[in-house]
């Protein structure tokens, strides 16, 4: 028995057959796992920006309406309304010969009115949406996998006495 | 070898190829053919859709932060024909609620869609919240309405409305001569007329920006920011402006004067607190301006109408010759009753010789001959070097629109006589307006600094309040010289027993009657009657102007003027919360 006989392995056709479907399963099953993260956020996306158009209308009716208060508000105290609700109360201006005048210590005669706030030197303008609502999937890995390594690394520590 | 399955592998790529290769030529081909263009085009329309963004009208306040100008909602009501069921009760409906003529509205809303090319027909615009929400509950409950057997159920659907804003003036009249209005009638090029509307109407207006609204919402971005107009807060307190424009119509009315004007400013930073005059148009209805101001009746006489103010203007000839050192309060002038200037005769108001007296007396009894002497002993070139330094070659650059100023004629002037010299002295042959009166007597009354007259205070942009500061535009005379004018100008008041008085407080005033030039020369039938006042002497806080055109009671200044001045400053001290002399340098001192 010199001779050794090697036995030529093959698999099974219907094994090929099999493990070339396995394979092909498995690629879908990630291209479709893939797809669905896809539409989940995408789907997300889409939702977001129908909320924003959605609030971003809600806004202007509210800006609208806050207007049309104040302005109804100011109607109903205006000078005229105010003297006739004067004149209806039996009320009458002051005689100045009747008044009495006394000092008070830390009184601040009235100043004129402030609406909003002076203008501030240190002013940042910051965009009204962040840019995650706007960045792709595709943005996404560019930035955070692909080029993560690339991008200094900040550790922001804090120390507490 | 092959491998197991070639040929199957073979033929089922070369069909997916050739089903991605049809794919693909059918993309070419349809991006080619002759509609494509077209197709193209149409499917951009749903893409999204431009639009012109019109950020809404900065509000006005006065310094106390009331309303004075604002914004209301309004709403546009139209046809939506893709919609329209039924156009008998649309048309009825709006006939009932809207006033809308019934035949019209009904062949508009029996309009096909499309047809004119029109889907959306305006029946009418700025329609009131109330009537918008008569239509709302009648179409819900014609919509809710439960349909009976063979019954037509009355439809409003096709009827929309789209609300907006519109200019609103929530004081009605109250200050808008100085506030002017808005043509909010046109809603795409309105603009401001007159006063701060039209003074600052682009920044009130803010941009407009044209952004472009994805229909796709994976391609919705934020709306870019888009701030509102600015707001501006006036100098004027409502008030004081309200007090000033009830005298004023009291004053006309007894006085039977044709228009009257009255400036109520802070000598101290020539900030306007009020500035009344007549007639005033409700800005809500600016249309009816017109027949409110037939030509050439001014929208504000206080700024754009010049007249000859008379002897309020010996204020001004006083203090270049106090300040030229020409003449002290003591000097003595003898008044024969008349004096020759330029080869004309000057007389005074009475034509009598008041004899000696000093320059306190020749303000309290207001002598034109007195004030000619000082002007002829000026001379020419000082006396007009300190007109044109008081400001009367010029606009006072008020910000409101419509200033006018009447040329000053000055010595080499083909129109400027010699006699010139002597009437300009007590305020005759010499045009000036209130304001310009008011803007160079504020150095008299602030320590010789002639404040620019302003109205707007400080103005709100991007929601941050930015002040405007105070501007001193000259020193036409110094400080001591201030101080001495008014002294005489309050002594003369004292020793006259004017009407002008106010209990408990020293007033320093000067009354004016000016003949009225006509084409025939003078007429002293009817006169213009006007007072200049600031107090309190030591601490000047405020400075009233009054100007009545005409007065039928009487022709003087000391009768119509200054009982008009006495009844402002009584209300004013009390609205500034100004005590009586006494009690504020009692309460000093402590």
């Amino acid at each position: 028995m010199k001779n050794h006989l090697l036995q030529a392995y093959r698999q099974a056709p219907w094994r090929v057959q099999l493990q070339w479907i396995g394979l092909f399963l498995l690629g879908l099953v990630l291209i479709s796992f893939v797809a669905g993260v896809y539409l989940n956020i995408s789907g997300r996306a889409a939702a977001a920006g129908r909320q924003i158009q959605v609030m971003e209308n809600r806004i202007g009716i509210l800006k609208r309406e806050i207007n049309d208060l104040a302005t109804q508000l100011a109607s109903i105290t205006s000078a005229e309304q105010m003297r006739s609700r004067v004149k209806n109360t039996n009320l009458h201006q002051m005689d100045p010969n009747l008044a009495l005048y006394i000092k008070v210590p830390g009184y601040q005669p009235r100043t004129s009115v402030v609406l909003a706030p002076p203008p501030n030197a240190n002013m940042i303008e910051k965009p009204l949406l962040q840019p995650q609502y706007t960045t792709s999937l595709w943005d996404w890995f560019v930035d955070n996998i692909w080029a993560a390594p690339d991008k200094p690394i900040n550790i922001d520590i804090k120390v507490n006495p | 070898m092959k491998p197991p399955f070639w040929t199957r592998y073979l033929i089922l790529s070369t069909i997916c190829a050739l089903v991605a290769l049809g794919v693909i030529i059918q993309m070419v081909r349809i991006q080619n053919i002759p509609g494509a263009k077209e197709i193209m085009a149409q499917s951009e329309l749903y893409a999204g859709v431009k639009e012109t963004i019109y950020p809404s009208r900065g509000n006005i306040y006065d310094r106390s932060g009331y309303l004075l100008a604002g914004n209301e909602t309004t709403y546009e009501v139209g046809l939506d024909l893709f919609q329209i069921v039924d156009p008998e009760t649309i048309a009825t409906v709006t006939t009932t609620i809207l006033g809308l003529d019934y035949t019209e509205t009904l062949v508009y809303a029996r309009n096909l869609p499309g047809e004119n090319a029109r889907y959306y027909i305006v029946l009418t615009d700025f329609v009131s919240s109330d009537k918008i929400e008569q239509l709302n509950i009648l179409k819900e409950e014609y919509a809710n309405r439960p349909k009976q057997k063979n019954e037509v159920r009355p439809s409003l659907a096709g009827l929309v409305w789209n609300a907006h804003t519109k200019r609103s003036y929530p004081e009605g009249d109250l200050a808008s001569n100085l506030i002017g209005f808005f043509g909010f009638l046109d809603r795409k090029e309105g603009h401001g007329f007159f006063g701060v509307e039209e003074a600052y109407n682009d920044l009130l207006t803010g941009t407009p920006k044209e952004i472009y609204m994805a229909s796709d919402p994976q391609l919705v971005e934020a709306l870019p920011e888009i701030p509102a107009g600015a707001s501006l807060v006036l100098t004027i307190d409502r008030e004081i402006q309200a007090m000033a424009e009830a005298v004023l119509e009291n004053s006309v009315k007894w006085s039977g004067a044709e228009a009257g004007t009255i400036i109520i400013s802070d000598p101290r930073d020539g900030a306007i607190l009020a500035m009344a005059t007549t007639p005033r148009l409700d800005p809500n209805e600016y249309w009816e301006y017109d027949k409110i101001f037939p030509k050439p009746t001014p929208f504000n006489r206080a700024v754009s109408k010049s007249y000859e103010p008379g002897s309020v203007f010996k204020v001004i000839t006083m203090a270049a010759a106090l300040d030229r050192g020409i003449v002290e309060p003591d000097t003595l002038f003898y008044d024969p009753g008349y004096i020759e200037v330029g080869g004309s005769y000057i007389y005074n108001w009475n034509g009598g010789a008041w004899g000696n007296q000093d320059m306190t007396g020749c303000m309290q009894h207001s002598l034109n001959v007195c004030l000619a002497w000082i002007a002829t002993e000026l001379g020419e070139k000082d006396f007009y070097r300190y007109i044109e330094d008081f400001g009367f070659n010029r606009n006072t650059g008020i910000d409101v629109a419509g200033e006018i100023h009447w040329p000053l004629r000055v010595p080499g002037d083909n129109q400027w006589f010699e006699v010139d010299l002597g009437t300009n002295s007590f305020g005759q042959g010499i045009a000036v307006t209130p304001i310009q009166m008011v803007m160079a007597i504020s150095a008299l009354a602030n320590e010789g600094k002639m404040m620019a007259p302003h109205i707007v205070k400080s103005m709100i942009i991007n929601n941050h309040q930015y002040e405007i500061n105070p501007v001193v535009v000259g020193t036409p005379i110094k400080a001591e010289t201030a101080e001495t004018i008014t002294h005489m100008l309050a002594v003369s008041l004292l020793e006259e027993s004017s009407s002008a008085l106010v209990n408990g407080y020293e007033i320093a005033g000067k009354t004016g009657t000016a003949e009225i030039p006509t084409e025939f020369g003078y007429t002293n039938e009817t006169t213009n009657t006007s007072f200049v006042g600031w107090g309190p002497t030591d601490n000047p806080q405020f400075l009233v102007y009054i100007w009545l055109e005409k007065p039928s009671i009487s022709i003087w200044g000391s009768d119509v003027a200054a009982p008009v001045f006495q009844e402002i400053v009584q209300n004013l001290v009390i609205l500034l919360d100004i005590p009586p002399d006494a009690v504020r340098q009692n309460l000093t001192t402590k």
